[in-house]
């Protein structure tokens, strides 16, 4: 990206938050944005701008106000009205005013729980973060007419439902707050499942982190948002060192500590020290644990996986469900013994659902190898194998399978 | 804006000796939600419904030809038994009053924007 490139994706947040908190309409605050960096690269050119974000403000609420007149000059042309006099928006452009800071408001219109877990991913993505339709669609695996429906579907609803554009009030707070960290949640879920540096899901990682680092920036009270900004900082921290150098996944204990990033550990300790100062337990805060003792193997040479069992034990009691158990097997199965984990594993309610599940079954394979029970771990790894991994999953599976058999 | 609160309960829940112990505790809390929002100055209407079984259906079918049926439209355990009317400045607000509205297990209240012609 060139420079102009980098100035108008820097100010994007803060642009089309203003435009849409100021126009109350999200369409035409994206598409006024969009114009104005259009024309921004021809005028640049000639004059660099000194503050490419006012600039970029101004315009675009130039071409938003023009785009109203039209609308509107056409409504009048129908019903044969009075031509239109001074409004007040031609007084706000005259006025010399900064942008205002509405990028909290614009995360919350976007995270309205009155819209679908995934629309609200979706939009978020691509009206706060600018991603293209087509590179949303690519990381939710849908065609991009599907993602391009969803999208403008959640906007209309936007419009026609009266979400609000302000910042809610205390009695809707609590649930606002955690639609928009359930929607970070899964926008990072996207791009932490794969592995490779190279999936669809990249791009999203360092969005990921650029907008929970904004979100703990401009609410700096909340346990949960520090908590969940640490989460992804100490998950990305781990990124470099997630695949081999053939390309297969490298488990956490397993991982060269040397390749782990510093800069986002510190962050991290940062903001997971100060959601603590609050005293307020929340999952994101006890997933960020989880991963920080792990990182802390890099000062200690070791995993402590009896702390990471009683983190996953009180998360259990914010996340019950099989994901929090299935992780916390595996730790059991470190912590105390294979068979132990094993227990644990086969304790979780679920069934044969349980069976057609990825991680399911390859905690099972490597909690069987663990034990010695060897025929069983090859089923498993088998059973894991045949239920489509990533590929970089798939390679290392397949080396524990072929592992297994060198054993006997 | 407005809204109406749309109120869809299983119409069992009021049967039965207990059904009208709850009915009776179910209109007064009705009362006072209502009496709140005449107070607050948001409610535009709004009443209970008699039971599905009073219903008739007039459906125009294909060609522009009508029939009537007895009962709802849909044959499903959870009835429409009341609504409100609302008008608030937003949907958080109507969702607000949504949460409070006292229907019983199983009850749902659908949010609709009005749209105003």
């Amino acid at each position: 990206m060139n420079d102009a490139g980098q100035a108008m994706a820097a100010a994007r947040h803060r642009v089309v938050g203003a435009l849409a908190a100021r126009l109350r309409d999200l369409d035409l605050a994206e598409d006024a944005f969009a114009e104005a960096c259009a024309a921004a690269v021809t005028a640049w050119r000639r004059e660099p701008p000194r503050d490419p974000a006012a600039w970029l403000w101004r315009a675009a609420l130039r071409k938003a106000f023009d785009a109203k007149r039209r609308l509107a000059v056409r409504a009048r042309a129908a019903c044969d009205e009075r031509p239109p006099t001074p409004t007040p928006e031609d007084e706000l452009l005259a006025a010399d005013e900064p942008i205002p800071d509405e990028r909290l408001r614009l995360i919350f219109v976007c995270c309205h729980p009155a819209l679908g877990a995934e629309a609200r991913a979706a939009l978020t993505l691509k009206v706060v973060c600018g991603l293209s339709t087509e590179r949303v669609a690519r990381a939710f695996l849908v065609a991009e007419p599907a993602m391009l429906q969803r999208i403008t579907r959640a906007k209309r609803k936007i419009r026609d439902a009266g979400v609000s554009f302000e910042v809610p009030n205390r009695e809707a707070w609590g649930e606002r707050l955690e639609a928009v960290l359930a929607t970070l949640e899964i926008a990072y879920a996207q791009a932490y499942e794969d592995a490779a540096l190279a999936g669809e899901g990249a791009p999203f990682a360092d969005e990921v982190l650029r907008l929970s680092g904004l979100l703990a920036e401009l609410l700096p009270h909340e346990p949960e948002v520090l908590g969940l900004a640490a989460l992804v900082r100490y998950a990305e921290a781990r990124r470099p060192a997630r695949l081999d150098a053939g390309g297969a996944m490298v488990p956490p204990p397993l991982q060269d500590v040397s390749l782990w990033r510093a800069d986002l550990i510190a962050a991290g300790v940062r903001l997971l020290g100060g959601a603590a100062e609050f005293g307020v337990l929340g999952p994101r805060q006890l997933m960020a644990a989880i991963h920080g003792a792990h990182l802390s193997r890099r000062e200690t040479g070791v995993t402590p996986w009896a702390d990471i069992v009683a983190l996953y034990d009180a998360l259990l009691s914010f996340r019950p469900g099989p994901v929090t158990a299935v992780n916390r097997a595996v730790a059991v199965g470190e912590a105390q013994g294979a068979m132990a984990g094993l227990a644990a594993l086969e304790a979780i309610p679920g069934g044969g659902r349980l069976a057609a599940w990825l991680p399911y079954q390859a905690a099972r394979a490597a909690l069987c190898e663990g034990a010695g029970l060897l025929a069983d771990a090859a089923g498993a790894y088998r059973a894991a194998l045949a239920l489509k991994p990533a590929l970089a999953e798939r390679q290392y599976l397949e080396r524990r399978l072929a592992g297994l058999a060198l054993a006997r | 804006m407005q809204y109406m609160l749309l109120i869809y309960e299983p119409e069992d829940a009021y049967e039965g000796p207990a059904g009208e112990v709850l009915l009776v505790d179910v209109v007064a809390k009705y009362t006072t939600l209502s009496e709140e929002m005449a107070a607050q100055g948001v409610l535009r209407g709004g009443d209970g419904l008699q039971p599905s079984a009073s219903a008739t259906t007039v459906t125009t079918l294909v060609g522009g030809a009508q029939s009537l049926h007895d009962g709802p439209f849909a044959e499903t355990r959870e009835h429409l038994g009341g609504y409100f009317l609302l008008d608030v400045p937003d949907l958080d607000a109507a969702l607000a009053y949504a949460r409070r509205v006292p229907v019983v297990e199983g009850g749902m209240v659908e949010v609709r924007p009005v749209a105003i012609y």
